[in-house]
């Protein structure tokens, strides 16, 4: 329990390491002014969530391989933390968008295919709580994942593929300056580290669980059947 | 500004609120 708390003191931290970086180092965006900060969490949560969905790819792909409960169980914790940092990634690009575009929302591919990705996730935790827990439900929550995870190059590659509202990747087309650039990989790091931890908090939660269901559930009750009367009598 | 402030109060809310609930979770399961 005591390391878990340390790691998760250490990975704030580091968050907090970062938004000193955001609001203290990076410089203020010429054009849109200190709403861009934004930018610097916003694109590493989105990539935090594109990790922990290809964490859930993989533990679906190895569950359905070796059908190992480890990797079940590393993909039901991968699935929760990126959920939580989609809904950050979507939350904080609309609070960009109001200020930069005039409007919280716009139906374009980037926004609405990551919204989509928030909903494939969601019904994969559904599909989790709902379903009986088991072997069946593992597959199907695996092949789940491992069908939504189309989704993130569509999300990753919309800006390219279709002519969007939302800007494109800037990290790649090298048109940050220094600063900002050190910035965000700083931040991205942190991040990473931030969404490490809190799967790993999930996976020892995830285990403790299911350990006490094998413990609570009844142990079958075999008893010697009574003899057939003989003779008919 | 103000759109600065609630998006990442929005961010620590729900990330911090969530490793603390992780973490009583855990405590608690453990």
């Amino acid at each position: 329990m005591n390391r878990y708390v340390a790691a998760a003191a250490g990975a704030t931290a580091l968050m907090v390491l970062a938004a000193g970086a955001i609001f203290l180092y990076a410089p203020t965006d010429a054009l849109q002014g200190p709403v861009q900060r934004i930018f610097y969490f916003h694109a590493a949560a989105g990539l935090a969530a594109f990790a922990c969905f290809a964490v859930v790819l993989a533990g679906g792909f190895t569950y359905l391989w070796r059908e190992s409960d480890r990797a079940d169980r590393m993909a039901r914790s991968a699935a929760l933390v990126g959920v939580v940092f989609t809904s950050v990634t979507l939350v904080m690009g609309m609070m960009w968008a109001k200020p930069v575009w005039g409007a919280y929302w716009t139906w374009d591919a980037r926004l609405t295919s990551t919204l989509v990705l928030l909903i494939i996730y969601a019904g994969y935790l559904m599909v989790r709580r709902l379903a009986e827990p088991g072997r069946q439900a593992a597959r199907f929550a695996a092949v789940v994942g491992i069908f939504g995870f189309i989704d993130v190059p569509i999300v990753y590659f919309s800006v390219t593929w279709w002519r969007t509202q939302h800007p494109s990747t800037i990290i790649v087309s090298d048109a940050l300056p220094a600063q900002m650039l050190s910035t965000f990989l700083l931040t991205m790091v942190c991040t990473l580290l931030l969404a490490v931890v809190m799967i790993a908090i999930r996976y020892r939660i995830e285990t403790l669980a299911d350990a006490a269901q094998v413990v609570s559930e009844p142990a079958p009750i075999i008893t010697a059947r009574e003899p057939e009367p003989v003779g008919g009598l | 500004m103000s759109y600065l402030i609630v998006a990442y109060g929005f961010a620590a809310i729900l990330l911090g609120g969530y490793l603390v609930w992780s973490l009583l979770k855990l405590r608690k399961l453990s």
